[in-house]
């Protein structure tokens, strides 16, 4: 118990040392983005509860039969997405923590109190307060409220628990092939429940039918939510109790991915043919043979096709896809690209070669990895879309594809010359950038191209392809204009002088 | 007398408030081996860096191979051949990509493959030619970077921090390939904070204190007990 406290004890320190390297305008920055988080989340608490009768509208109805399912989305994504982090992120990036006695309680608390800082996890937690809002009566807005805190809370504490448990489960021998046998079973087994339509079935035989309704009862039935409340609280700090005791277990195993991608042998190929193509081949090859990258890249190509595809989502609503998946595919190592190549930068830098070159490598192979991952999820959700695409419909997608493909490397471009980070990612729980600038990143990134998308599923209900064809020619210009800028600034040797030696140090 | 293959005359390097190096003069000439010695934070690593053309001079003038950094700094990497100071290698790619990367990047003529293997075997690289290097002992990457930066026979070798961490064995074969450069007519600058191994592998010295020259002298003046105590008394 000592122990716990003294591992509790040790986080405080370990947020301060983080939070003290946030200087100047990002501490600005920072402190502006926690306010604007606040207010958001009481608006999205308490606003639609005071829209006009909004409890009693049928609306409210149809919202309210859809809540579970939404709670449980919300404990489903959040574990899924610790699941494809190792772990969560770390408080401490495993080679600046390494000479710290850094407990793996420390390690566990600080994982969970960084799961928050995720747009997609604070715009589902955003989501389920602002529905619950709306299906209740003001009168028991502040009960309800308190529910979904606790089950917020609950679903972050119990997937960070799934997660340590599969991590490990991978670090047994053969653990890799176990995890993924089991999430090809889950997966079939879910594509069986979705063909035999047992989803709303199994959906409503759910526990956490009965919370909801608890938690909406707040103003009728007092005793019936003060019990699904505390029961959430006591299950949720009961999942952070047994989170720490996996994270030690976890800890006294080797990470085997990642120790055998360490060592892996590559068989030589043949020499390249040309410039581009050796500089293309070896970023490849520091995308493809990153566990951080693979893990995180399998998630995000097949995640949200298949969740499309469970939904019968129309044709007309594909667009909205692409944006969300090159925006998560660029927050795999595209916002910060030139920390591929590590401590090899400065060796790179040395070759002669002309930098513009160099930078047409580096987009090329984010372009074709966020290509890659928009089309297998378009793919996967055109599966099971309703009927057959007009050609409206068939080309509102494909072009959203390639312009927030492209709008999204321009801006991960920018960013990587602008402000790069010194981050290992060799880490399967590293990320390309701190927490914060992850947060700043990957919020702008899902309202942009969530926005572009939105604009193009309006051209799927035009009478032909020329729509979306004739609108993603300004948007194709206006990032093929933001690249060549880019580019130019990074040929720049004062500019790139200090990227390298940014990337390059440790 | 021949043109110097390495000449720096007022150099200057400021990175914001921090001026790195304050009017440095320096030349070594073909078939020369100069030591770089001084210590943490001197400018040695910086002055590489402006060499290999990685950080661009604040001020002064900077040539290698007779091509100026400021104006032709792709002319002057491709005469050079750089062993960064830390890392050095790209995580996740072998040393035999390196070398294919190097190869293309620099158009060496078909048939480079045999001397880079050699030179692998040297270093006792040879059986981890095709493992990727995230899993390298810091010796063994020190040992790659060394092949890296010599495999294509620069004229100007600059080698920084090159026998931090190797065993006897690497350290040999990182003096031999010093000594086959400057028997081709290559300039070598080496930065090290090993004296002795400075001393067998140069035969001039320069000592660097806050980003200026603050002594210069014959490689073994400074070596041995006397040697030691010479230099010391320029750190102080």
């Amino acid at each position: 118990m000592a122990e716990a406290r003294r591992a509790a004890g040790d986080v405080r320190p370990l947020v301060e040392f983080r939070l003290a390297r946030l200087r100047g305008r990002s501490r600005r920055v920072a402190w502006v983005a926690g306010v604007v988080v606040v207010v958001s989340t009481l608006a999205a608490a308490t606003a639609p509860a005071f829209v006009s009768s909004a409890a009693e509208s049928a609306a409210a109805r149809d919202v309210k039969v859809l809540l579970p399912t939404a709670y449980l989305a919300f404990l489903l994504t959040t574990t899924l997405a610790i699941i494809a982090a190792a772990g969560g992120r770390e408080l401490l990036p495993r080679a600046h923590g390494i000479s710290f006695p850094i407990s793996p309680t420390t390690d566990h608390l600080g994982a969970l109190m960084l799961a928050p800082l995720n747009i997609a996890w604070i715009l589902q937690a955003w989501s389920l307060m602002g529905v619950t809002a709306y299906v209740v009566a003001p009168s028991s807005l502040w009960t309800a409220q308190l529910s979904t805190l606790g089950w917020i809370f609950f679903a972050t504490a119990f997937g960070q628990l799934v997660a340590w448990c599969v991590e490990w489960l991978r670090r047994l021998p053969g653990g890799v092939h176990v995890v993924r046998a089991v999430g090809a079973l889950l997966v079939a087994g879910a594509v069986v429940l979705v063909m035999t339509g047992r989803v709303t079935d199994l959906l409503d035989r759910s526990p956490v039918v009965s919370l909801v309704l608890a938690a909406l009862a707040g103003g009728s039935d007092p005793g019936a939510w003060a019990l699904g409340t505390a029961a959430l609280l006591a299950c949720g700090l009961l999942a952070v109790a047994a989170g720490a005791c996996v994270a030690h277990a976890v800890a006294r195993r080797q990470p085997r991915e990642e120790m055998y991608a360490d060592v892996a042998v590559v068989a030589s190929r043949v020499n390249p043919r040309s410039e581009l193509q050796a500089l293309v081949r070896l970023d490849r090859a520091s995308v493809w043979r990153s566990v951080a990258l693979r893990r995180g890249f399998a998630v995000l190509a097949l995640m949200p096709g298949a969740i499309a595809a469970a939904g019968r989502l129309e044709w007309a609503m594909l667009p909205v896809l692409p944006g969300l998946v090159a925006a998560g595919g660029a927050l795999l190592f595209g916002v910060n690209a030139w920390a591929l190549d590590g401590v090899g930068a400065l060796w790179r830098d040395s070759l002669p070669v002309r930098p513009q070159l160099v930078f047409a490598a580096r987009v090329w192979v984010l372009g074709e990895v966020l290509l890659i991952a928009t089309a297998l999820t378009l793919v996967v959700a055109g599966l099971r879309a309703e009927g057959l695409p007009t050609s409206a419909e068939l080309a509102a997608p494909v072009a959203t594809l390639v312009v927030v493909s492209l709008q999204v490397v321009a801006r991960s471009m920018h960013w990587s010359v602008r402000r790069p980070f010194a981050m290992d990612l060799t880490s399967a729980r590293a990320t390309p950038a701190p927490p914060l600038a992850m947060v700043g990143y990957s919020a702008h990134l899902a309202l942009t191209s969530t926005l572009t998308g939105m604009v193009f599923s309006t051209t799927a209900q035009a009478d032909g392809p020329r729509w979306a064809l004739l609108l993603a020619v300004p948007f194709v210009l206006a990032a093929v204009r933001r690249l060549l800028i880019t580019s130019r600034e990074w040929a720049t040797p004062e500019v790139h002088g200090r990227v390298i030696a940014t990337v390059a140090s440790r | 007398m021949s043109a110097p293959a390495i000449d720096v005359r007022a150099l200057r390097v400021q990175f914001g408030a921090v001026e790195a190096l304050r009017r440095l003069d320096l030349s070594v000439p073909p078939g020369g081996a100069t030591a770089l010695v001084g210590r943490n934070g001197a400018g040695k690593s910086t002055t590489m860096r402006v060499l290999a053309g990685v950080v661009p001079p604040t001020d002064g003038e900077a040539f290698v191979d007779g091509h100026d950094l400021r104006r032709d700094a792709l002319l002057a990497k491709r005469a050079s051949g750089y062993c960064p100071d830390v890392g050095g290698l790209v995580p996740r790619a072998t040393p035999w990509e390196h070398l294919q990367l190097a190869a293309r990047l620099r158009r060496l003529e078909p048939g480079w493959e045999r001397g880079a293997r050699d030179l692998l075997e040297r270093f006792d690289l040879g059986a981890a030619a095709n493992r990727v290097t995230s899993g390298f002992s810091h010796g063994m990457a020190r040992r790659m970077s060394v092949v890296l930066a010599a495999f294509h026979r620069p004229r100007v070798l600059l080698l920084d921090e090159p026998f931090d961490g190797v065993d006897p064995l690497g350290a040999e074969a990182t003096l031999q390939v010093i000594t086959d450069a400057r028997n081709c007519g290559a300039a070598v600058l080496v930065s090290t904070h090993l004296l002795e191994l400075a001393v067998a592998a140069c035969d001039e010295a320069v000592v660097l204190r806050g980003g200026v020259v603050v002594g210069a002298a014959p490689a073994q003046e400074l070596g041995g007990e006397a040697g030691a105590r010479t230099y010391r008394s320029m750190l102080a």
